[in-house]
């Protein structure tokens, strides 16, 4: 940080007494509260500025805390965003030369992972006094869980045209993404481990897939079988009541 | 009344951790004691809602907890240390203090300037930019407390805050305290009769989850004199007389064994 960075308009307001220069020989406040001026300073040189994307987060949320609550999300750290490209971009090279769809394949997977670690038991080291915060813990993990959501179906898609995929295909999986996704969230929320809800998520999306080749012999039934969207989306609504269910305060024993 | 409690009560199963509490609290340093188990930290959780009682009224701040509009307004004037206080190792001290500032929803304008203050309060301004990994236990504690009187709490709730304290540091917390306790309530829950006996002007003890006694400091050394009970220090002295009385009453069988009378602090 340098001198320019720092507001002293805001630490040494000029309309104060402590401003005046009777004689015009500078700056003499007489009478400062010193430990006020150094809280000011303090104040100015620790302050944290948010970078672009907490910015906009706290404009649409309408909400700095939540803003930082979810920057501060795990599966939307800069490592878990960048393992997520390298795996969905591997995935799409392998598409492309095998033309098996691992991108439709692995989308699901990831994304229901990182739902899961958007929730805190297991992994927020604070979650005891996170929850005592006014800005409510389901409230952040509503948001994170959109959040995580929304970048990996943006990621997957991207991945997915890449990868030439068919339609079908790219935007097949969609749908049972959000039924993995709401799976690993229940899971980790009625578990209160996020560590649960992934092994939930992954391992229900390789018994989907594993199910779909028994029964169809393709490896790809599970995200082109149209008859599938249905059922996909019930057992999503289901699992997202069965999370909305495990987040609220209860009353009565435990 | 910033604190009314009756008749409070938190299960685990069949197992009471908090047993009928009734308590009333105004502002002012409320010492709560009591041997592991006897239900202490339970009642700062429900007091700092995060668990929700079994049965029994809670108010605080004059709100019953249990709606929302309620309970988000009482965690706007609240101030919580729990016992353990998860750290983010990423985090400076300053980002970790204006990261729960910002979850209480203060004004974010007001955030800088109370973040620099209770960081400059626990004595940690010289650590404010270095990463909370590398902080001592004790550094870590106060910035724990730090964030608890973040926003200038009405109701401040501290379980164990001299834990990893050194005494120099002990010292200056007592003095917060006391400071906060003259416009806030501050509920302290420790092992340490010493901080009860500094800083507390009543004090509270509970076992098997009930409150056994509720005093002053000078009463409850009261309770010690002449009546043989170990303890190196006249608070020491009381707090063990109390135990071994409460103790050798018969217990009521309702509440899984440990009931010995109404706990009451009013």
């Amino acid at each position: 940080m340098t001198d320019k960075d720092v507001n002293w308009e805001a630490i040494f307001p000029r309309d104060g007494a402590n401003w005046a220069e009777p004689d015009g020989r500078g700056l003499s406040p007489p009478d400062v509260d010193l430990s006020r001026v150094w809280t000011g300073v303090a104040a100015e040189v620790w302050r944290r500025r948010p970078g672009p994307a907490e910015r906009l987060a706290a404009w649409l949320l309408r909400s700095p805390g939540l803003a930082r609550a979810l920057v501060t999300t795990p599966s939307l750290l800069l490592g878990w965003v960048i393992a997520t490209l390298v795996v969905l971009a591997a995935g799409a090279a392998a598409t492309l030369g095998t033309g098996t769809p691992y991108v439709a394949l692995f989308a699901p997977a990831l994304a229901g992972a990182g739902i899961a670690y958007a929730y805190g038991p297991g992994i927020d080291p604070a979650w005891e006094l996170a929850q005592s915060m006014t800005v409510s813990d389901r409230m952040v993990l509503l948001v994170r869980a959109l959040a995580v959501f929304g970048l990996n179906a943006a990621v997957g898609l991207a991945a997915s045209a890449a990868s030439g995929s068919a339609a079908a295909v790219t935007f097949g999986w969609l749908v049972p993404m959000t039924a993995v996704c709401a799976l690993a969230l229940a899971a980790a929320t009625v578990s209160r481990s996020a560590n649960v809800g992934v092994a939930a998520g992954i391992s229900g999306w390789a018994i989907t897939v594993l199910a779909g080749q028994a029964s169809d012999g393709r490896l790809t039934a599970a995200i082109t079988d149209s008859s599938l969207f249905l059922p996909y989306l019930a057992f999503a609504a289901c699992c997202g009541a069965v999370a909305w269910y495990a987040t609220r305060i209860p009353r009565g024993a435990s | 009344m910033n604190i009314e409690l009756s008749d409070l009560t938190r299960r685990f199963g069949r197992t009471y951790a908090v047993a009928g509490v009734s308590m009333e609290a105004g502002p002012g340093v409320f010492g709560l004691l009591g041997p592991n188990g006897a239900g202490k930290t339970s009642l700062l959780r429900m007091m700092a809602t995060v668990l929700p009682p079994t049965s029994g009224q809670l108010r605080l701040l004059g709100r019953d907890p249990g709606s929302p509009g309620p309970r988000r307004e009482i965690r706007r004037r609240l101030g919580y240390l729990p016992q353990n206080l998860g750290y983010y190792p990423g985090f400076t001290v300053a980002e970790f203090v204006e990261y729960f500032a910002l979850l209480k929803d203060m004004p974010p304008g007001r955030v800088p300037r109370a973040v620099a203050a209770a960081v400059e309060q626990v004595g940690l301004g010289d650590k404010a930019k270095a990463k909370l990994r590398t902080l001592s236990g004790g550094m870590l504690r106060r910035a724990g407390i730090a964030q608890a009187i973040v926003n200038d709490p009405d109701l401040l709730l501290l379980d164990e805050p001299t834990a990893g304290l050194d005494p120099e540091q002990r010292v200056a917390f007592r003095a917060i305290l006391r400071g906060l306790g003259e416009r806030a309530t501050v509920v302290v829950s420790t092992h340490l009769v010493e901080d009860v006996g500094a800083a507390c002007s009543q004090v509270a003890l509970m076992d098997a989850g009930k409150v056994v006694f509720d005093g002053t400091p000078g009463e409850l050394i009261a309770r010690g004199e002449g009546s043989g009970a170990a303890g190196d220090a006249p608070l020491e002295r009381g707090y063990s007389a109390v135990l071994a009385v409460a103790r050798s009453l018969p217990a009521t069988p309702s509440a899984a064994g440990t009931q010995r009378g109404p706990g009451t602090w009013a």
